[in-house]
């Protein structure tokens, strides 16, 4: 048995999957996975696959013309999960995909194609999850900037931008990936990008959880006078809003 | 009870206009798509986004106020009723407007849902609350989604004006029958609730036909397949409707045509009616909904189970719980009618006015109706296989897309995500079925029963779980 390792993010995966597919070792002798590895097992040769874009986006073409544009939102998705098999659930889908085309995104009874076609949703669920629960603090200095710090589990931050670049296009504000330290910024009626944040601007953009803003007591009187005292029903928000979710919700802080 | 609103703060008049709010139902945000604009703060999305959950579990989507809690009105299950000793609030327009823009660029909210006691009349309160549209839509450029009620008895141009400004209108029917309305609302009539509701729907006709769309609002897609589901029938019903003069697309338009550009009420309307607090059956409920959702093509109907707020004698006793498993039940029957092509005289009859207790509205159905089971899955239409308890439009659009490339076992059935707990009596998969026993009613709703007793519980009784505790002193005659 072969294993691939790969840095868990998308061209990594692609390049990964490339190289695996072009070993010609057979989808029974290899598999794929990011990095770390936790567990070495004792009769594998592992080997780590470097980034190459001219290798990703052979593979990306490749997807997108043979299966179509849907099946490559669906590794896109896969590829952007926490999952260490991720690469390994792209590659097993893909094995289908080549020599079905379009029809496999149908077989949902096939294992592979339903691993696949679950995990998607998965990070679907938590980017609108999302969408649903970040919280922006407004900092001013000089100018009102939008700050909003989460710690997903899977890599949402390109799966929640676009909602809010067309929510607020005229805003300043930034999406903090506190896990990944990863963030989107948006400048007011410019597009956003996603950028690399070194351990000084973390550093700094910490600081805006504890800044009190007027408005988070506004909100936090609303969410309690809304509440029907009879028919509190305590279970029924954890299992709509679960704990986890609820760390940068000002609503919950010192409750 | 006379404290001007002029002393309280921004902070109180928003807790004291929330809580007030607080037993509107309906905080949801959907049915139109609407992009952002440069320049404008929000869009809105067709599926709707909750934003927080509150204590209760209800979801909290929209800023949900009153303009005013200073009612003349005195409805007897109503916490703002004039007879109550309360504070009185009224919100300027201003207000409404930053508390609405703020909470929306901090992502804590999805819009307005704003409603109102009736201050003065309902002219004056009506326009209080086309004037703070008006300012949110224009000078605040707030483009995200709002629903506002209309208020029975206000001059229709003025509810004319206020639906261009919101996504969503809706009309509170209160309560199910005139009679009822009578014995509780005296200052109410259903003649005046049901009017604007009526000028309304024909506003959203003539927009939506000006616009190159049908006249009625948009269905779940899954209702296509259908042949009759409850949206079907309501063409003859409308062509009749017609004929009585109740739609006609030259009513009463007053407004000149530059300030009719905007679409009116793109997101179709709603209405609300309370359970519990009149002695309806649950019949007459369902078949009042499904007029409602024929006749003036609303988008929502809302039940909200009763809470006691008031000492009256026309009124059940403060003691009452709030009929939370009632009020599911209808919910459940209410999605059946919207999308799965049931009808309400298929639900309940005369015979059985209300729904049972421990099955859910489907399950009882099919437990009535053996003869039409089981289902074979890897051959049964869409409609029929919606009619199989556990099996929503989800589940069987999964089946009908991966039977064409093989044929479906139990096994394939749970991989694809269909659950099976209840689905498993009254379906086989090429023949079979999961396990080998009776189809026979009495079997079937011994098992059924005991498989939901304990969730049923828990919606009836949501805080009287309790984790019992080793070292719990409180036991009388231990310590």
């Amino acid at each position: 048995m072969t294993v691939y390792t790969c840095s868990p993010d998308l061209a990594s995966i692609l390049t990964c999957i490339y190289e695996a597919w072009n070993s010609r070792l057979g989808y029974r002798n290899v598999r794929l996975m990011t990095e770390p590895v936790g567990n070495l097992e004792l009769f594998c040769d592992y080997c780590h696959v470097e980034p190459d874009t001219e290798k990703a986006a052979s593979v990306t073409r490749s997807i997108q013309k043979k299966i179509g544009a849907t099946a490559w939102r669906l590794v896109y998705l896969c590829a952007m999960s926490e999952r260490s098999d991720a690469p390994d659930i792209i590659y097993r889908f893909l094995l289908y995909g080549f020599s079905y085309g379009k029809d496999t995104l149908h077989m949902l009874q096939e294992p592979a194609v339903f691993h696949a076609f679950e995990v998607s949703r998965q990070v679907t669920n938590e980017a609108h999850s999302f969408r649903e629960f970040i919280r922006f603090a407004n900092i001013s200095s000089g100018f009102p900037i939008l700050v909003s710090h989460i710690s997903p589990k899977a890599n949402v931050l390109t799966l929640v931008a676009p909602h809010f670049s067309d929510r607020l296009p005229s805003e300043n504000w930034m999406i903090l990936d506190d896990n990944r330290q990863l963030a989107v910024v948006h400048p007011a009626d410019r597009p956003f990008y996603l950028t690399r944040l070194s351990p000084g601007e973390i550093e700094r953009l910490s600081l805006t959880e504890s800044t009190s803003d007027p408005y988070e007591e506004l909100w936090k009187g609303f969410f309690t006078a809304i509440a029907i005292k009879e028919r509190s029903n305590p279970d029924c928000q954890r299992t709509h809003l679960p704990l986890h979710c609820r760390d940068h919700m000002p609503e919950f802080k010192n409750l | 009870m006379q404290l001007s609103s002029q002393t309280l703060s921004l902070s109180e008049k928003l807790n004291l206009l929330a809580d007030a709010a607080k037993y509107d139902v309906a905080c949801t945000s959907s049915g139109v798509n609407r992009a952002g604009k440069q320049g404008h703060l929000g869009n809105s999305v067709s599926c709707g986004i909750c934003h927080s959950f509150s204590s209760d579990g209800r979801c909290i989507s929209l800023l949900k106020i009153l303009q005013s809690n200073d009612c003349i009105y005195d409805c007897k299950y109503c916490v703002n009723r004039a007879g109550n000793d309360r504070q009185r609030a009224t919100f300027t327009p201003e207000e409404v407007c930053t508390l609405v823009t703020e909470f929306y660029r901090r992502n804590y909210i999805e819009g307005l849902f704003l409603s109102s006691a009736v201050c003065k009349n309902p002219a004056h309160t009506m326009e209080l609350m086309y004037r703070t549209l008006h300012l949110l839509r224009n000078r605040y450029r707030f483009n995200g989604y709002i629903h506002v009620k209309a208020i029975p008895g206000a001059p229709a141009e003025l509810i004319e004006k206020t639906g261009y400004l919101a996504d969503r209108m809706s009309v509170n029917l209160e309560l199910p029958t005139g009679e009822g309305l009578q014995k509780l609302a005296p200052q109410k009539t259903q003649k005046a609730i049901l009017k604007p509701m009526r000028q309304i729907q024909s506003g959203i006709v003539d927009y939506r036909l000006t616009a190159g769309k049908s006249a009625f609002l948009e269905r779940s897609s899954g209702n296509r397949y259908l042949s009759h589901s409850i949206f079907d029938t309501r063409k003859q019903i409308s062509a009749s409707a017609a004929d009585l003069g109740w739609i006609s697309s030259s009513s009463a338009r007053s407004l000149p045509e530059k300030e009719r550009s905007a679409p009116f009420v793109p997101a179709g309307q709603s209405t609300q009616m309370i359970i519990g607090a009149t002695k309806e059956n649950d019949y007459q409920l369902l078949s009042t909904s499904q007029l409602l959702y024929q006749q003036y093509d609303l988008k929502r109907v809302f039940y909200s189970a009763y809470i006691p707020v008031n000492e009256d004698s026309a009124l059940p006793s403060r003691e009452t719980k709030p009929p939370l498993l009632r009020e599911h039940r209808l919910y459940q029957a209410d999605w059946l009618l919207r999308f799965y092509g049931f009808q309400a005289d298929e639900l309940l009859d005369e015979a059985h006015p209300n729904f049972h207790a421990q099955l859910d509205p489907k399950c009882d159905w099919a437990l009535r109706h053996m003869e039409l089971f089981p289902v074979e899955i890897n051959t049964a239409e869409y409609a029929d296989l919606l009619r199989v308890p556990g099996i929503g439009p989800k589940s069987a659009m999964r089946i009908l897309k991966s039977r064409r490339s093989s044929h479906l076992s139990f096994e394939h059935l749970k991989k694809i995500g269909v659950v099976l707990k209840r689905a498993k009596y009254f379906i086989t998969c090429e023949g079979k079925m999961m396990y080998h026993m009776r189809l026979e009613q009495q079997f079937l709703t011994r098992q059924l029963t005991g498989e939901e007793a304990a969730s049923n519980w828990e919606v009836s009784h949501p805080e009287q779980y309790q984790q019992l505790s080793l070292f719990d002193a409180a036991v009388p005659g231990h310590i």
